[in-house]
């Protein structure tokens, strides 16, 4: 499951992309988890995040903010993003104080998560990188069009939805806020970042 | 995933939100390609049909085995974790999973948005068994192996289409160049695309866990950061 991973971009777009992940350990910690990861939400939702979401139960987008907030279960994971390194700080000082002793991961550039757990007090422990994407790589549409579909890990925004959303903004039958909003929407465990997406989506429609 | 023809209109609201590509449109109804489609829910969860006449039938193996993997809402019974992976690192710091010296590697058939057959996830497994790795047990892929030392999958899995699935395994930091040039030396042969990634323990002085290793893919600027405030720590 390593679905915040390979999240495409350059380091000026991804500078703008933090995805929060909180889990528990299954055998181990995962008893009684769901109260714990209700807090963690709670502490998510605080910092106005971009996305929320819990894998059982949807996204702020589909179905909405109520419902993932509305009950936690044992053994699921939730996730938010952030927009900015500040926010980050803030949003892992609380986590560290609430103390929860649920695993929390950070996705985003290296450089910049490493000195966001710098000024919250936080030493990481363990870190993956991603070494790209390979072989049949000539079946792969555009960078620009991976560099949002890759935002939901689990492979659930199409490119052709991309592709529509596009022409869409083009034509003036959708805003490209909206836009980036209906593709969150696909992305069930809420870590698509609409926001990113509504930029990037801008410049191809702009092309 | 299946059309109710009675209640298709035929709009085909429903094509582009397939990640497979495998709903098509006739002049009196939309059609799913059974041979692509995944079963990973997407058109059902997106509404995108005004009519409801998308429907889930009941899935029997191996057609199962290609929701278990594709829909991000179901768990394979092997892991019990949602979606088609494990914790991974996530939860390194309670599990202990990879300890000092030890890399984790997870090579990810099929994403992004291509798919994969396990025809190539086998040629990948197999590959990567030359080695003597032990395949992560709690890996759906690794479940589903015949022989898990030789990293071979059942005949009638093989054709099945999934939207991804992952070879995962633990190899001694050392040994990692190796095994990454002899992926190398398969990607030729694969039919669909693979991400790949490598976690490791930070050391204690907070250096890079790969400085030093001459590997044959780059690293990335982006990637996954565990903090650390999992509890109760695994003591080594």
């Amino acid at each position: 499951m390593t679905h915040t991973l390979h999240r495409q971009g350059t380091a000026e777009n991804l500078a703008h992309d933090f995805c929060v992940l909180a889990i528990s350990a299954q055998g181990i910690n995962s008893a009684g988890s769901g109260e714990k990861l209700q807090a963690i939400k709670e502490i998510f939702l605080k910092h106005n995040p971009v996305n929320i979401g819990d894998i059982k139960r949807g996204n702020m987008y589909n179905p909405s903010t109520e419902h993932v907030m509305a009950a936690t279960q044992d053994g699921t994971v939730v996730h938010a993003v952030y927009r900015d390194r500040e926010t980050l700080i803030a949003v892992l000082r609380d986590l560290k104080d609430a103390d929860t002793g649920i695993s929390i991961v950070v996705s985003g550039l290296f450089d910049h998560v490493g000195e966001c757990c710098q000024q919250a007090g936080l030493k990481p422990h363990t870190i993956e990188y991603s070494l790209g994407v390979h072989g049949a790589v000539e079946r792969l549409p555009e960078r620009s069009i991976t560099e949002i579909t890759t935002m939901c890990g689990h492979g659930q925004v199409s490119f052709n939805l991309v592709r529509r959303m596009v022409r869409e903004i083009e034509a003036g039958r959708r805003t490209a806020e909206d836009a980036g909003k209906e593709l969150a929407r696909q992305c069930i465990c809420g870590i698509f970042n609409p926001k990113r997406a509504e930029e990037l989506l801008l410049k191809l429609a702009s092309k | 995933m299946l059309v109710d023809e009675t209640k298709c209109v035929a709009c085909g609201n429903c094509i582009d939100y397939c990640p497979m590509n495998a709903i098509s449109l006739t002049a009196e109804c939309a059609a799913v390609d059974q041979a692509e489609c995944v079963e990973c829910g997407v058109c059902l969860r997106s509404e995108c049909c005004p009519t409801g006449a998308l429907y889930r039938p009941e899935l029997n193996y191996p057609r199962d085995i290609a929701c278990f993997f594709s829909d991000p809402e179901a768990t394979h019974p092997s892991t019990d974790v949602p979606g088609r992976g494990t914790e991974e690192m996530k939860t390194n710091e309670v599990t202990g999973r990879f300890p000092p010296g030890m890399a984790a590697i997870a090579i990810e058939l099929g994403r992004p948005g291509i798919g994969t057959r396990f025809t190539d996830v086998e040629k990948v497994a197999r590959a990567m068994a030359e080695f003597g790795v032990e395949f992560e047990p709690q890996n759906p892929v690794t479940a589903l192996m015949i022989d898990k030392r030789a990293g071979t999958l059942p005949d009638d899995l093989k054709p099945v289409k999934v939207l991804s699935a992952i070879v995962e395994f633990g190899a001694p930091l050392e040994k990692v160049p190796a095994i990454l040039q002899r992926l190398k030396e398969v990607e030729g042969e694969l039919e669909t695309v693979f991400s790949l990634d490598l976690a490791a323990r930070v050391p204690e002085d907070g250096s890079l866990p790969f400085a030093g290793l001459e590997l044959p893919y780059p690293l990335s600027i982006n990637g996954k950061t565990n903090v650390g405030l999992g509890k109760p720590r695994f003591r080594e």
